[in-house]
């Protein structure tokens, strides 16, 4: 095969993105593409579940499906409409550290967006029955994707092995009892301190013009008072000092071996070298575990690892799915081999190029969209402090060596502070009766 | 007017052995995305050997005349590329995207793997031990089994009534020999499409397309369409899961195929209906009732036919309310048809995001390819946004009362624990009930 030379030339052409911060605090970060005739509008809200506290966990994602409900200038069920009937569309996810709200629309529906926007950080109104409403459609969504997914269970027991203090020991979606109890006098508290202006950024990516659009930003946002300070997050976790193990029994055909690190935070150095890593392990069918579990040994039909950058210090996953009547205890042997072969051994020069090109093709693909950059932007502001690391990502990749990838293999998949979830598969009917379905 | 898509520069060539080559070149991100079409699908498996298409493809990636899966493998992730490979019922799909300075090697992995699969005896065991397996996982899916369960209730006997990745007692059953005798029937030059869309010269990259196929022919035609299917009376089909706290349901009828003139006023039909936020099963049960986090309804089209189908899922307890609802909505929905106000905004809506579907090279290059397959002319994509907006209320009616599940048409299943499930579902027909094994 011919060799291929990498271009070096930057992707993101990041002194073109114009900044502003508003009197009352919002930021906010323009960039011109022209491209489409499309604009993608984020709002990144500087809350996620890592700031909530028992009896009120899921209150951030609750609150999430509260935005789409109605404000003082458009009420319940305008939002959508009058997005769509310009030619847009909208959606936001909840995550540990950001709630994040994008509209995708046709560039001539700019003022519309930014009036619905700028109209719900305003004005939200929470009203007992939309609250009741959106209760009950959170907890089905519970129930699809946690209580009747085998992952979705396993996840949710792997966070509460990984932290025992961090706010990262619940899940975002939250505990159902706590999704019951949520108040919407909890709500409106809620809404003053991480809705208001001073904590929210925006980003505004595609057929627009940044000084027409500031004005447009300044006009519509500029009257929100900037609300308190948000609390600080208890950060605190005691170190582990052993494995730490969780089994969940469900009637599923095969079993299934989650295990996690807790890692760094995103914007310790680590993470790049942790991104090669994941990426050595199971990103392709020439990656280690897969080669090895699911080609070689025949043992799992499939293998996943994850490095989740997050705010504080997040989690380093490995998910093995077995093939039915496979042994776990032999799947798991072959997993901790594969690891700490890494952990002494590294990765050739090989697989190292081969993981940077991957990572390189993946972060192309994730910049290819206005929405994409949008979101990118953010995160990067989110997670590292600062909008401009997203264009950095390349050249952190490209100066992980292989020395690198085992150390923080070494430092971080340690076998004595790993936390691991099985699936122990069990009859089906064999619990039907414990939990009766909500009537 | 501002409505007409605009498409980069199209460069078509058929070659000397039939085969369609499509390039574009599109600023923006330093990527090419190479995708091969051919029009071999899961239609023609044999009656009992469901999944055999899906298993050429996943097959042919495995070892070739030159090289063998491993060195295959490494050889895409080298460039930074994963190479895909799948079959859907219509066709069989190979693509590959990564940055553009790489076009000849992965255009020359994608024809490799296409044209002269070896089916090392080993691999093709291996490949079909792995979808067994992965066939009975899903076996943990409510959702992937629900469609699967309508695809089969719906369809009935028609090639479409199966999932491409087939059933396990037929993957069991397929041999080597199987394989190779479908490659060498189904797959070649006549009827197959190559796409080239991004960071690429059109004259280097055609010039490249035309050296590297110059060799191929493959089978001598395509092969055949199946008959469009025909619809049957209502019933239920009720897939047992004892330990299920949540109900997936769909209700599924066949409709029309994706060339039919139907299409477009199906398409803005169906957003008023079923399609995005602010549709009426949304309203209806989201929004008033909260019986679901989520709901939708579809017009799903191939060549020889299509299904209209709605999706939803909800607590065990309300699983008949939501069936009840959805066939009220659609009764609605055929007395009146859309009203102004939603008409616009549907056709709106669709017409804004369009764009969107467009915007990425992999995007561009699959809906050039399905152009070809569906044997539509371009403008089906340039002139999307006037088509869309000159749709009436009437046309969307008369697609409603044609199409909808009215009238006792309409199949109704269900995946959820049978002894609650049933009893709620027997006033909308007969009820059969499966185990959820029978449905992989």
């Amino acid at each position: 095969m011919p060799a291929v030379k990498t271009p070096t030339a930057p992707i993101l052409e990041l002194d073109r993105v114009v900044t502003h911060t508003l009197q009352n605090g919002l930021r906010v970060r323009l960039l011109p593409e022209r491209g489409l005739p499309t604009v993608s509008w984020y709002t990144f809200f500087e809350v996620g579940s890592r700031n909530e506290r028992l009896g009120l966990t899921g209150i951030s994602h609750l609150f999430e499906h509260m935005m789409f409900n109605g404000a003082a200038k458009y009420g319940p069920k305008e939002f959508d409409r009058v997005l769509e009937s310009r030619g847009g569309t909208s959606n936001a996810y909840t995550s540990n550290d950001v709630t994040a709200y994008y509209e995708d629309f046709a560039a001539e529906a700019l003022e519309t967006v930014l009036d619905l926007e700028s109209d719900r950080m305003r004005s939200l109104q929470i009203s007992p029955e939309t609250l009741e409403q959106e209760r009950q459609v959170v907890l089905e969504e519970r129930r699809l994707r946690t209580e009747n997914s085998i992952f979705g269970l396993m996840e949710e027991q792997l966070e509460s092995l990984v932290f025992q203090a961090h706010p990262y020991r619940w899940p975002v979606i939250g505990w159902s009892e706590d999704i019951e109890r949520i108040t919407r006098e909890d709500c409106l508290a809620y809404f003053r301190t991480y809705y208001a202006p001073n904590n929210a950024v925006i980003y505004g990516v595609g057929d627009l013009e940044p000084d027409a659009t500031l004005r447009l930003v300044e006009r519509f946002y500029g009257d929100i008072p900037a609300g308190p300070p948000p609390p600080p997050v208890p950060r605190g976790e005691p170190p582990q000092r052993g494995e730490r193990r969780a089994a969940v029994r469900y009637p599923a055909q095969a079993p299934a071996v989650l295990v996690g690190w807790r890692g760094p935070e995103a914007r310790n150095p680590d993470s790049a070298a942790l991104d090669v890593l994941q990426t050595v392990l199971a990103v392709g069918e020439s990656s280690r575990l897969r080669r090895r579990l699911v080609e070689e040994e025949e043992i799992a039909v499939s293998a996943h690892a994850s490095w989740g950058w997050r705010i504080d210090p997040g989690v380093f996953l490995c998910f093995v799915e077995l093939a039915p009547g496979k042994d776990r205890a032999a799947a798991e042997a072959l997993l901790w081999e594969e690891i700490a072969k890494v952990s002494t051994k590294g990765v050739t020069a090989g697989e190292l190029r081969r993981a940077q090109r991957l990572l390189r093709s993946a972060v192309l693909h994730e910049l290819a969209t206005h929405n994409g950059v949008a979101h990118a932007l953010g995160q990067a502001e989110a997670l590292l402090g600062d909008w401009r690391e997203a264009g950095r990502a390349l050249e952190q990749y490209a100066a992980v060596t292989p020395k690198d990838v085992r150390e923080v293999a070494r430092r971080w998949l340690d076998p004595a502070r790993r936390n691991v979830v099985v699936v122990e598969p069990e009859r089906s009917g064999a619990r039907s009766k414990q939990e009766p379905s909500r009537g | 007017m501002g409505d007409r898509i605009e498409l980069p520069p199209l460069h078509e060539e058929r070659l000397p052995n039939g085969l369609e080559v499509v390039v574009a070149r599109r600023p923006g991100v330093p990527l090419v995305a190479v995708r091969l079409v051919l029009p071999a699908g899961s239609a023609l498996d044999p009656v009992r050997g469901e999944g055999l298409a899906s298993l050429v493809v996943q097959c042919a990636r495995r070892g070739t005349k030159a090289r063998s899966g491993r060195e295959i493998d490494e050889a895409a992730e080298a460039l930074g590329a994963e190479l895909g490979a799948s079959a859907d019922e219509d066709s069989s799909g190979f693509g590959i995207s990564a940055p553009a300075e790489s076009l000849a090697p992965l255009l020359d992995l994608v024809l490799e793997v296409a044209t002269s699969p070896s089916f090392p005896a080993k691999e093709v065991d291996r490949i079909r031990r792995r979808e067994a397996a992965g066939l009975a996982n899903l076996l943990d899916e409510p959702g992937a089994v629900a469609d699967r369960a309508m695809l089969r209730a719906a369809y009935g006997a028609h090639p479409y009534a199966h999932a491409p990745d087939g059933r396990m007692r037929h993957l069991a059953r397929l041999q080597r020999a199987d394989l190779v005798a479908f490659h060498r029937r189904y797959f070649g030059a006549p009827g197959a499409t190559l796409v080239l869309v991004g960071a690429v010269d059109p004259e280097k990259a055609l010039a490249l397309a035309r050296r590297r196929l110059a060799g191929w022919k493959g089978a001598d035609s395509p092969p055949p369409v199946p008959p469009a299917p025909e619809p049957g009376s209502r019933r239920v089909v009720v897939v047992d899961k004892p330990d299920a706290t949540q109900v997936q349901v769909r209700i599924a009828l066949p409709a029309f195929a994706r060339s039919s003139p139907e299409y477009i006023p199906a398409v803005v039909a169906n957003a008023v209906f079923g399609g995005g936020f602010t549709s009426r099963l949304m309203e209806a049960i989201r929004v008033n009732r909260g019986l679901s986090y989520g709901v939708r309804s579809r017009f799903a089209t191939s060549r020889a036919g299509g299904l209209f189908f709605v999706s939803s899922f909800t607590k065990t307890a309300t699983a008949g309310e939501l069936v009840e609802v959805a066939l009220e909505e659609a009764r609605r929905y055929c007395d009146g048809g859309p009203g102004a106000e939603e008409l616009e905004r549907a056709k709106a809506y669709l017409a804004g995001l369009y764009p969107l579907s467009l915007e990425t090279h992999d995007q561009l290059a699959e809906k050039l390819a399905d152009l070809r397959l569906f044997g539509l002319p371009v403008e089906h994509v340039t002139e999307y946004r006037e088509r869309v907006r000159a749709v009436t209320a009437d046309e969307c009616l008369a697609v409603a009362r044609r199409h909808f599940p009215l009238d006792g048409r309409g199949v109704v299943v269900a995946v959820g624990p049978a002894r609650d499930v049933a009893p709620q579902l027997e006033r909308f027909g007969p009820v059969e009930i499966v185990p959820a094994k029978q449905v992989v």
